[in-house]
């Protein structure tokens, strides 16, 4: 069964970049709870998304699609998207669905911080 | 103007194709006959009792009536109401010009209408007039002189005529036998025979095959029938029989549950004319076959009073038209089909039934040939299959015990109620049964490991061990034991009827053959070997016992050189090993009988069937949340024990959730339940999710669509409907199941390791 969320507050010391954990499953529910948890640190003003696959195992086509309307959300705001640890199955599955070419992708956290750091802070600022 | 020939109409047929079952093989060799590169332009067909061979015939005759440009299909069947050759004959000839001519103007109208001989002329086409005429002309002369050599030889040889104008046709005759009703002093079924040859035109002759050679041969034993293709047709194998059932129900709007179904294949013993018959009593009588209860009771109203009695009882007035005659077969056959009576010697039969010594070979061919009794020269026995015995059984009460009409039925219906279990559970042991006579018929002098046959060596080597690890030291073992070459093998009780007080007949087998090559005195031998039941490692005492068994047929049939071989589930103890090899016997677990059987050349019917056989799970689930991860669960199981790799196992998994979802979305179903099935064939795992309800749509966007429609601005629109693209991609074959309701979806997944 899909865990229940645990959408974490990014470390705060990343100020505006928010890290959101996915459960086991990602299906209709889990999506959901991922969705809400994504819109509500939007609403707070964080201008980055890291979210995070190191838990899970499966995702359902549902589960792709809210994501999706996450990605939309984020563009629209002009925010940012990141996946990390997402393992080989589900990238594959990410990259079938045309996810990939959407979001930044890193090997984890850090590397994830990292690049949307990057993003977030173009030269000259 | 002729009507076309709409693409399936029946036309001589009687029953629709869903319920023409598990007879496409021996369909396709009749309508094979008629291709000009067919091999073969003669086919004998013998027929089983109620196996449905006019049936075939009938549906061949549609077949080839559809194919267009093939030869004219002509289907004959010979009645007793016919009364003599002639009438015969000139209904043959009248049916041969009907059917050829309703062909040729592609007029299946015509077929049943019967039309006389000089409408058809009128009917025929143009380019047919002239041998139709001829025909008919020669055929009236023939009428005229009362020749009746003459007009059957004519009116028969009508196929050869029209081919000598151009004309092809393939001729079926049916129920061959009745001729032997027919007045007249040409033996009309060895004419036809004849004149089927001479004529080079394709041609089937059908009829019972305890009497279809004898008739056809004639007394003179004139016809050259060695080189014709001889094709038999038993009942219908249990699986078509289940098909027939199910297909029948559904035609007639009957309800009939799984349990009952199995049932009545195996009462009616996959006749089916009885099932077609007990089917239609159902539907005439409004009553659905949904327990043991509901099948019991309308078939022994259908005994006493139905299709059941009527079809027996005509045969029984057919062979005994004098009521006293009739009343003695009645009790002498009783007597034993419920084995007080057995095998009997035919002067014992013939004494008590008063018959002379013509009468009563005549009563006896006629109830051999319908295989209600086997009638040899010094012996006779009632056939022991279900239904007739019920039948003589309350016919015997009713007609000669007169015991009252409620009694009998109550009684019957009684005991095939209290039968119906041992039935089923008979069926069951039949089925599980490691059928070592098949395994035997595959012996073919091979060398094999002795280890294989030898308990003690076995486990020495290879218990505990993986079955790649086994195989590859069977392969290496020096050790080899020779193995015979069998000529026959059949169930023990059949040479030695005792050995039934202590197993069934598919658990134990006689196989005769030889050591080697010679066919000669000296390398005789008779394998007996027997299934022995046991849950655990049989033990000595066991083993011991079984070797006294075997040892008691051979003496009792007079086998001199005998090789006994026990097999069990789970192999034998240490000290019964040693019993064996004591005793010079061989023994062998399961797990043994399938390496061997592997190794055998071809390895018999049972080693055929077990490495065909699938490994099938079921689960049903709730369409409800989350559902789907318990079939995902189930299926990374199984995944796991077949060795998929990792990332097989995810999108097996994957898979199986979107189809999941995809039922459970658009289905609609009202019973909300998934039905998952995952079989393991060989190398590839086979799932099959289904659904009731609404079918799912299997049109659905391209890979990679939700970038390109979010670009098209399609939003939260375009983020669904990737099932089905998922799973194509995810699984090596998918494929959309044919189903009366609902959905099912059939995902392949092959092992590559």
């Amino acid at each position: 069964m899909s865990e229940p969320l645990t959408g974490t507050p990014a470390p705060e010391a990343e100020g505006e970049v928010a890290v959101v954990y996915a459960g086991d499953y990602v299906n209709k529910l889990s999506g959901q709870r991922i969705e809400r948890e994504c819109l509500t640190r939007i609403e707070r003003g964080c201008r980055a998304l890291v979210i995070n696959f190191r838990d899970t195992e499966l995702v359902n086509s549902i589960g792709v699609s809210i994501l999706l309307g996450v990605i939309d959300t984020a563009e629209r705001r002009g925010r940012r998207v990141a996946f990390t640890n997402v393992s080989l199955h589900t990238l594959k599955l990410f990259e079938l669905l045309g996810l990939t070419r959407l979001v930044v992708l890193a090997e984890n956290e850090e590397a994830a911080l990292a690049t949307l750091g990057e993003f977030a802070a173009p030269a000259g600022h | 103007m002729p009507v076309k020939t709409p693409k399936q109409r029946r036309i001589l047929a009687r029953t629709g194709t869903e319920t023409f079952v598990g007879r496409g093989e021996p369909m396709r060799e009749i309508t094979a006959l008629g291709s000009p590169r067919g091999s073969q332009s003669g086919l004998l067909l013998f027929a089983a009792p109620q196996a449905g061979v006019s049936e075939l015939l009938r549906q061949s005759f549609d077949e080839l009536f559809r194919q267009r440009g093939g030869p004219a299909p002509v289907y004959f069947a010979f009645s007793r109401t016919d009364a003599a050759n002639t009438a015969a004959a000139r209904r043959f000839l009248q049916t041969f010009l009907t059917q050829t001519v309703a062909h040729r103007r592609d007029d299946p109208a015509l077929v049943s209408a019967m039309p006389t001989l000089r409408t058809l002329l009128d009917l025929a086409a143009p380019q047919d007039y002239e041998w139709v005429e001829r025909l008919i002309q020669d055929f009236e002369r023939a009428q005229d002189e009362g020749d009746e050599r003459a007009l059957v030889r004519l009116c028969l040889g009508a196929p050869q005529q029209a081919a000598a104008a151009g004309v092809r046709t393939l001729v079926m005759f049916d129920d061959v036998h009745l001729t032997e009703r027919l007045r007249g002093e040409v033996a009309l079924a060895p004419a036809a025979a004849q004149a089927a040859l001479q004529s080079g035109v394709p041609f089937v002759l059908a009829g019972p095959r305890r009497r279809l050679l004898d008739l056809l041969n004639g007394a003179a034993q004139l016809v050259p029938l060695e080189g014709l293709r001889k094709l038999h047709l038993e009942r219908l194998k249990e699986p078509d029989a289940r098909t027939l059932v199910d297909g029948l129900a559904k035609r007639l709007g009957l309800r009939v549950s799984d349990e009952t179904r199995d049932l009545i294949v195996q009462q009616l013993e996959g006749s089916p004319y009885l099932i077609t018959a007990l089917l239609d009593a159902a539907r005439e009588a409004g009553a659905h076959l949904e327990s043991f209860r509901d099948f019991q009771s309308l078939y022994v109203d259908e005994l006493l009073g139905g299709r059941v009695q009527r079809r027996y009882a005509s045969v029984l007035e057919e062979v005994a038209p004098s009521l006293t005659l009739r009343r003695g077969l009645l009790r002498v056959l009783y007597e034993s089909a419920s084995g007080t009576g057995g095998k009997a010697p035919a002067e014992a039969w013939m004494k008590r039934l008063g018959a002379d010594a013509v009468e009563f070979e005549r009563v006896m061919r006629l109830l051999h040939m319908h295989e209600l009794a086997s009638f040899h020269a010094t012996y006779v026995e009632a056939t022991p299959t279900t239904t007739w015995r019920d039948f003589l059984r309350v016919s015997y009460r009713l007609q000669v015990a007169a015991s009252p009409r409620a009694l009998v039925v109550a009684d019957t219906l009684v005991e095939t109620l209290k039968r119906a279990p041992r039935t089923m559970a008979r069926h069951y042991r039949r089925e599980a049964a490691l059928k070592l006579g098949d395994v035997m018929r595959g012996f073919n002098f091979e060398g094999v490991p002795a280890s294989l046959l030898r308990p003690d060596l076995y486990a020495q080597k290879y218990r505990g061990l993986p079955r790649e690890e086994v195989q590859a030291g069977l392969d290496a073992e020096a050790e080899t034991l020779p193995l015979p070459q069998i000529v026959h093998a059949a169930s023990c009780a059949s040479f030695h009827p005792p050995i039934e007080q202590f197993c069934d007949e598919e658990r134990c087998s006689v196989a005769h053959g030889f050591e080697s090559g010679e066919y000669a005195e000296g390398v005789e031998v008779v394998w007996i070997a027997a299934e022995v039941e046991s849950k655990l490692e049989a033990g000595r005492a066991l083993t011991g016992l079984w070797l006294d068994r075997l040892e008691q047929v051979a003496q009792a049939c007079g086998f001199e050189r005998v090789r006994f071989w026990l097999v069990s589930r789970e192999g034998f103890s240490a000290e019964a090993a040693e019993l064996l090899n004591e005793r010079d016997a061989y023994g062998s677990s399961r797990e043994q009988l399938e390496h061997l059987s592997a190794r055998l050349g071809g390895g018999g019917a049972w080693a055929r069937e077990a490495g065909g056989a699938a490994d099938e799970f079921a689960i049903e689930l709730p369409m409800s949340e989350d559902t789907e991860l318990i079939a995902a669960h189930t299926v990374e199981q199984i995944a796991r024990r077949m060795e998929f790799q990792p990332e097989a196992i995810n999108q097996i998994k994957t898979a199986l959730v979107e189809a999941c979802i995809n039922a459970a979305e658009h289905s609609l179903s009202p019973e909300r339940k998934i039905y998952n099935r995952f079989r393991v064939e060989g190398d590839k795992l086979v799932i099959t999710v289904s659904s009731r309800g609404l079918s799912v749509p299997v049109s659905l966007p391209e890979n990679g669509v939700a970038h390109a429609e979010r670009q098209n601005g399609d939003g939260a629109k375009g983020r669904r409907g990737w099932g089905l693209k998922l799973i194509r991609t995810l699984m090596d074959d998918v494929e959309f199941e044919r189903v009366d309701d609902g959905t099912r979806l059939r995902m392949t997944k092959y092992l590559r390791k």
